[in-house]
């Protein structure tokens, strides 16, 4: 069970690499394959401690998150002030800039139909993880693509 | 010296990582098919929520609390309990890493400074918070029992200790055993904890005090001497390379609901077959003994069975295999002996044994199989494609399509991890 769930991008073997498998001549190419690019490897900085999330509200547009983009957040970097953040606030998941001014904290959105979030002594709140990347996609044969396929429970 | 870090109410902590809302609030997890409850939060306990009852029994209880109720998600949990075993593994090593279980593992700290002992220990802690949501106790001690009994304290008393407790003194050893009882120390059975009981040995302490002679001849021989040095803090179990192959694999479920047909339960063995030789197959070894059993439901309820008697029978192949279509016939065979129409089933399971591995199996002069190569390879690419789509998506014919018979999960929370189209939402 430990470790199957993941093909982390670094255990990546030489076999994984593609070779044209030529019948006839031998690929002048193959002398020169090397791995592709691969997503995860360039977007994951630190595998065990990064999550997807979606967006659920328009409440960073500004910033270009839109609902339904997904996004790759990293619990392992600090939430430090002009950093957008997921963090928890009284219940409740949220995605805002964070603002630090001397001793004063707040969570600003990037839409201004929404109010700063001031975290004061008696807010509940914690920083969850940092977002690092967001993924919007655009072209609608691969929004359909990676719609959740039906699952069997 | 030894640490081993535990996962503090592995199972509830994974459901909390996502849900803000339950961060301080009593949270329990049931078992397969929602039966008995597997995990509870400190906040369940403490409003007298018992282990491993069952559900029914603590439901008046869970309402008048409202405890955050869930089924065993695995999916979640496996995947959790790999992100904090790597997160370890990045901070100490790879190689002085142990997995012992799914929420808790050693560390081997030969390589740390005896003044860092303290200062790493509360790193292992912070690191695995920070980066897996997870929270962990530490216990750090000479030997892997000390540190278990160091463990144990830390999670009993989390104010004092912030989770984190180091045994780096004889005299701090003496008063970690002195408050844990014989029954407590790892590796101590009730059976044994009777005895010892009756020789007026009722704390670690006084077990510790034993020589390793009397340990051989009063607790099971070797094992019993190895405990008393351990708890005497030297160390005799060295770290365990992991798990390597299972000598038996076996697979058995609760039906959702009752089955009265035989063809449903032919169904759900073929299913467990199928998840057995799968195992088999990733430990590179092959079976040659299969058993198979069936749970009847009894009428009348009697206490002494909690699960009532199982009716089983088992056929030895004449060859090892690790070929899941060469599994299912003899097992269907077993079926047909073991079912007894008119009767109602609640649970049924497969076990393979007299396992080898795969590519020593002793050949039998009147099965020469060179076809036995072409059929790996498929069950090769079976597996492949089942891993990388999720949910068994090829199947055999005989585990069925409609599965009637299959877990009841009433509660179960997204596969936030593991799952595309389940990830946690944020507004």
């Amino acid at each position: 069970m430990y470790g199957s769930t993941y093909n982390g991008t670094k255990s990546f073997s030489q076999n994984d690499i593609q070779t044209a498998n030529a019948t006839g001549f031998g690929a002048a190419t193959d002398d020169y394959s090397e791995r592709g690019i691969d997503l995860n490897e360039q977007l994951i900085m630190n595998k065990p401690a990064t999550f997807f999330f979606k967006m659920n509200s328009d409440a960073m547009t500004e910033a270009g998150i839109f609902p339904g983009d997904v996004l790759i957040v990293d619990r392992s970097l600090k939430a430090s002030s002009d950093k957008i953040i997921v963090a928890a606030v009284n219940d409740d998941l949220v995605v805002r800039y964070f603002k630090q001014n001397q001793q004063l904290f707040w969570l600003e959105a990037a839409n201004k139909r929404y109010g700063n979030m001031v975290l004061e002594e008696f807010t509940v709140y914690r920083p969850w993880g940092v977002v690092t990347c967001v993924i919007h996609i655009i072209e609608p044969a691969l929004k359909a693509f990676s719609a959740p396929k039906k699952s069997g429970k | 010296m030894i640490a081993i870090v535990d996962c503090n109410s592995f199972y509830c902590s994974c459901e909390r990582v996502f849900k803000p809302s339950l961060w301080n609030k009593p949270v329990v997890v049931l078992s397969n098919n929602d039966g008995c409850i597997i995990a509870r939060s400190d906040e369940a306990k403490a409003i007298g929520v018992g282990m491993s009852g069952p559900y029914f029994k603590a439901k008046p209880l869970i309402e008048q609390y409202g405890v955050a109720t869930f089924s065993s998600n695995y999916n979640l949990y496996g995947d959790m309990s790999w992100r904090v075993m790597e997160t370890l593994r990045e901070l100490m090593g790879k190689e002085n890493v142990e997995v012992y279980s799914v929420d808790e593992c050693f560390i081997n700290m030969d390589k740390v400074p005896k003044e860092q002992w303290q200062e790493m220990a509360e790193k292992m802690r912070d690191t695995v918070e920070m980066w897996t949501g997870i929270k962990v106790s530490v216990g750090v001690a000479p030997t892997k029992v000390l540190s278990k009994v160091a463990n144990r304290l830390a999670k009993k008393n989390k104010l004092a200790t912030k989770c984190v407790l180091l045994l780096n003194s004889p005299r701090k050893i003496e008063q970690a055993l002195q408050k844990t009882l014989v029954e407590d120390v790892w590796g101590v059975g009730g059976k044994y904890a009777e005895k010892l009981r009756r020789y007026n040995i009722l704390t670690a302490f006084d077990l510790s005090k034993r020589d390793l002679n009397w340990g051989r001849n009063n607790l099971g021989g070797v094992v019993g001497e190895r405990l008393l040095r351990e708890l005497k803090g030297e160390q005799s179990r060295i770290m365990e390379n992991p798990l390597i192959d299972k000598k038996v694999i076996a697979t058995t479920r609760m039906f959702g609901n009752p089955v009265k047909d035989i063809k449903s339960i032919k169904e759900a063995v073929a299913t467990y077959i199928t998840r057995a030789a799968e195992k088999l197959r990733r430990q590179h070894s092959a079976a040659k003994t299969i058993s198979v059993f069936v749970v009847p439901k009894e009428d009348n309820f009697n206490p002494r069975f909690r699960h009532g008697p199982s009716i089983g029978g088992y056929t030895t192949l004449p060859l090892a295999t690790s070929l899941t279509n060469e599994m299912i016939k003899p097992a269907m065979g077993i079926v047909d002996q073991i079912f007894e129409q008119g009767r109602t089933y609640k649970k049924a399971g497969v076990m393979l044994s007299s396992i080898v591995p795969d590519n020593s199996i002793q050949g039998n002069l009147f099965e020469v199989g060179n076809k036995k190569n072409e059929q790996r390879l498929l069950m090769s690419m079976m597996d492949n494609i089942n891993f990388s789509m999720r949910d068994d998506i090829l199947k055999f014919a005989a585990s069925g399509t409609t599965r009637n018979w299959k877990m009841q999960k009433n509660f179960h929370s997204p596969r936030y991890t593991t799952r595309w189209g389940e990830i946690c939402k944020v507004n």
